[in-house]
């Protein structure tokens, strides 16, 4: 049998990708794209209730043909199942000021914002389709967005919706956003955080421990442009903070190693006291394609479930 | 050090820039949008010390390279860098002169000058500029093989050259040249009589005076027949410079006229009265010795019968006499080819003319000066005492005098001078005095040279051939000489000829006798000799030398090997362009290593 290979969405480069179209439809593109290139179906197991018949396609497993149907009506088709879930998902989304900031290079690259909105959407959409209840809350120097996990076939379009509203406050207040978190999800649930981290590490520690008090599973996906990462930026400038207005004279070229080494301490920073609570961490640049922090995602969905 | 293009020093000013940037760091305007802005401060917080002392290392790897830069671009010459020698623009004076043909160890030392000087432009790079300069004071340029060949062409000079304008050319040559190094290098023999007058070049000068001592010598300082017209018996006097006894031969030409020895500060006078006729060329010869331009020095005489004088009584008592001490001296004889006369009373010429007795008689002596052809004419009597100024004639006193006139365009000789005006003058077959013979008009008459001096105008003016020039022209080699109107050829003993180009013209190089010849017959002779001079042979000492001619820092030295080194020493700043562009590029790698792979140390 001839298969057909579709090139996967969730490999594509983000930045032309988010030119394909409305990033709803591109969620679903890379929500499908990301399934179909598990080795394993998802649906299949001991907890699983029937949902649906399909035609028998080859190299579907045999135990799931239904044998009545084929000796019955002389034609043959799959049972699918539906996995029952208790899985309670609460994406916190930062967009603050500092989130809307991209680097100049000459691929067009998302801003930190667009990327964490793309990204949040498709993985509310895969854990939608995972029959989880999924929740959103945004934040800038205040909650702007606050929707409580849900798993109705409704949850996708006023996530949706809710992405669209406006951001960009002055400041991030995280400990605020994972506070109103813990106040969301009573059950203990999965609580994914995407940022770009630009907070003081000891002023939301406090609400993180609480978080893993709770019993909630947290991953922190920390958002990163590039040229953050590398300090790829050239010439002498007056660097400065769109957020606290913080202003930094200095020369790229003479600087850069020092940077490199800096970013260096306060990844390994993070990484060492969100490990000490139990919390994921994982750095994500925005010129990598959706598929590596979907994956990452959904490793701690798997775990979790 | 010192500088090909010094104008490039300009661009040092470009070394402001790195430093400026490093001070104005603080106040760029330039502003960029970066979240990330904390990590930057606290990179710079963690990291201060390093990124502090890699900043200064970076400005100053920037400082030292445009530096070196503008140090290169001006083209420098440092002491002690690179091999070799810098450029040098080197005048070499070779001392040609005849006194480098002595022989000293065996050789003569100008072989020993050209070998050295050979040496020195063998040591020369294609970015030298050399120049030679002769005794003679020629200077030759080109390039090292065109100025080898020269050298080769170069031979002893058959008299003494002009080192001092030799010195002095090759001073302001070298003077005009750009090259940072500029040296005069004299090769010499280091004789004293050469230097005398040279002055003080302001070039850096290094000298060459090779070792040994100069030898004995012994030389013919001067040899002149007396008169200068044998009527046919004359004397010949020659003055010779000796330590002990030596062997002399006189000849005229092909012919032995006497041999001898003479010692130490005795001339040798020859009395003789040979049979030859016309002009002759002569030479007196020592035995040889190591400094043989100086072994032989030549002459000329004009041999012929002794003149037939006759004093007319109108020329005065004194004069009567006078011819007739000369007749009796058999340096002349009676007869009326020659008169001795007053113009009134002279009949034909050749004559001597002394002004009439009687001042009535002035209108006719003109007359008669007219008819005869004499481009002279009396004027006014002139009654004051004056002095005559001109040969033997000198400091006579003359207190009546008439003025001589031109009469339209003369020609011939003034031989003396009485107050600024002439008082003897001679022609074609003529000698015209302005004062009587007498002791109330002239002093001549009574003074001792009177009768040499009438002896010379017979035989030199008035019995000589009508054009001859009468006494031989003496000249040193390669000299001026001016040679009588009309001379057409020059002709050497041994029969070469050169054409007479004007009349003022340099004597042949080639020392001897050269007839002076018009319409193929000879009518005087240039008697070509190397100055008494450069038979001195004593030396300055090397060092005094090139103090005198170059100042205390001259150098001096008595090898080859020593000159080379002093003449290029003195330039031997070498060209730093290439070690300062190889620093520049070390530079610039190592600001590149900083600024790429420097990497801090994490605090």
């Amino acid at each position: 049998m001839e298969s057909t290979r579709v090139p996967r969405a969730d490999l594509f480069d983000p930045a032309a990708l988010s030119a394909l179209g409305h990033f709803e439809i591109v969620a679903r593109w890379i929500v499908d794209g990301f399934l179909s290139g598990l080795h394993r179906s998802p649906r299949k197991g001991f907890s699983v209730e029937f949902a649906d018949f399909r035609p028998y396609q080859p190299g579907d497993d045999l135990r799931y043909v239904d044998w009545k149907i084929a000796a019955r009506a002389d034609r043959w088709v799959v049972k699918q199942y539906e996995e029952e879930t208790n899985l309670r998902a609460t994406i916190i989304l930062d967009v603050s000021r500092s989130m809307d900031w991209r680097s100049a290079s000459e691929e067009p690259r998302l801003t930190k914002r667009a990327y964490a909105e793309q990204l949040t959407a498709a993985l509310a959409l895969l854990l939608l389709r995972q029959r989880d209840a999924v929740g959103l809350i945004r934040f800038d120097d205040a909650v702007r967005t606050s929707i409580s996990p849900r798993a109705r076939s409704g949850q996708w379009r006023r996530l949706v919706a809710a992405l669209a509203e406006p951001g960009n406050g002055r400041a991030s207040d995280l400990a605020a956003a994972l506070g109103q978190a813990a106040r969301l999800v009573t059950r203990r649930g999965m609580v994914i955080l995407v940022s770009d981290l630009l907070v003081d590490v000891d002023a939301v520690m406090p609400a993180m421990r609480g978080l893993r008090a709770a019993g909630h599973d947290v991953n922190v996906l920390h958002v990163m442009d590039p040229a953050e990462r590398d300090f790829t930026l050239a010439g002498e400038a007056r660097y400065t903070d769109p957020e606290s207005e913080l202003d930094v004279p200095a020369a790229a070229a003479d600087v850069r190693a020092a940077y490199r080494t800096t970013v260096d301490n306060v990844i390994a920073e993070w990484k060492e006291r969100l490990g000490a609570l139990g919390a994921g961490y994982e750095v994500i640049l925005t010129d990598q394609p959706y598929a590596i922090p979907l994956r990452l995602a959904f490793g701690a969905r798997e775990r979790r479930s | 050090m010192s500088f090909l293009s010094p104008l490039f020093l300009m661009l040092g000013a470009a070394v402001g820039v790195p430093l400026l940037l490093h001070l104005m760091r603080r106040n760029i305007a330039t502003r960029v949008d970066f979240p990330a802005a904390r990590y930057l401060l606290r990179a710079e917080a963690e990291h201060s010390r390093s990124l502090r002392l890699r900043n200064l290392l970076l400005m100053l790897l920037r400082v030292l390279l445009v530096v070196a830069l503008t140090l290169a671009a001006a083209r420098p010459f440092l002491p002690g860098l690179g091999v070799g020698h810098g450029p040098t623009a080197v005048a070499i004076v070779l001392d040609n002169s005849i006194s480098t043909t002595a022989v000293v160890g065996g050789s003569p030392v100008f072989d020993r000058l050209r070998d050295a000087t050979r040496q020195l432009i063998s040591a020369s790079t294609p970015e030298d500029r050399l120049w030679l300069i002769t005794s003679d004071g020629r200077v030759r340029g080109g390039s090292r093989d065109a100025l080898l060949a020269e050298v080769a062409r170069v031979a002893p000079a058959e008299g003494a050259g002009d080192l001092a304008t030799a010195l002095a050319r090759a001073a302001s040559t070298v003077q005009g040249s750009t090259l940072p190094a500029r040296i005069v290098a004299v090769a010499t023999d280091g004789q004293r009589t050469s230097w005398i007058g040279a002055a003080r070049v302001a070039s850096s000068l290094a000298l060459l005076v090779p070792s040994g001592n100069p030898p004995s010598n012994r030389a013919v300082l001067s040899a002149a027949a007396e008169p200068g017209r044998w009527t046919p018996r004359g004397s010949l006097v020659a003055r010779v410079e000796t330590r002990d006894s030596v062997g002399y031969r006189i000849v005229i030409g092909d012919r032995t006229l006497s041999r001898g020895a003479t010692g130490r500060g005795e001339p040798i006078v020859l009395r003789a009265s040979p049979p030859e006729r016309g002009w002759q060329a002569g030479r007196v010869e020592l035995e040889p010795d190591d400094f043989p331009a100086d072994d032989a020095r030549h002459f000329a005489l004009w041999i012929g019968p002794a003149p037939a004088v006759t004093a007319d009584a109108s020329a005065g008592t004194f004069a009567a006499t006078a011819v007739s001490t000369l007749i009796a001296d058999g340096r002349a004889a009676a007869g009326a080819n020659i008169r001795l006369a007053s113009a009134d009373a002279v009949a034909s010429l050749p004559a001597l003319i002394t002004p009439p007795a009687e001042p009535v008689r002035l209108g006719a002596a003109n007359r008669e000066l007219e008819r005869l052809g004499v481009p002279w004419r009396f004027g006014s009597v002139q009654r004051n005492a004056v002095v005559a100024r001109g040969g033997r004639l000198d400091n006579v006193a003359v207190t009546e005098r008439y003025q001589l006139v031109r009469a339209g365009v003369a020609t011939g000789d003034t031989l003396a001078t009485a107050g600024g005006e002439p008082w003897v003058v001679a022609g074609p077959g003529y000698v015209l005095i302005g004062s009587r013979l007498d002791p109330a008009a002239t002093q001549l008459p009574v003074r001792a040279p009177f009768v040499p001096w009438l002896a010379d105008v017979l035989a030199v003016r008035l019995a000589a051939p009508t054009g001859d020039v009468g006494a031989p022209i003496a000249a040193l080699p390669g000299r001026p000489i001016r040679l009588p109107a009309g001379a057409e050829t020059l002709e050497s003993s041994s029969g070469s000829r050169r054409s007479v180009t004007a009349e003022m013209m340099d004597a042949p190089e080639e020392r001897g006798v050269w007839f002076v010849l018009r319409g193929g017959r000879r009518v005087g002779a240039v008697v070509v000799n190397a100055p008494p001079e450069e038979s001195v042979l004593e030396r300055w000492r090397a060092p005094a030398l090139a103090a005198t001619l170059g100042g205390p820092l001259a150098r001096s030295a008595s090898t080859n090997v020593g000159w080379v080194s002093d003449t290029f020493a003195a330039g031997a700043t070498r060209p730093a362009g290439t070690p300062l562009l190889v620093l520049a590029l070390l530079l610039i790698a190592a600001e590149a290593l900083a600024v790429r792979t420097s990497r801090p140390t994490v605090a």
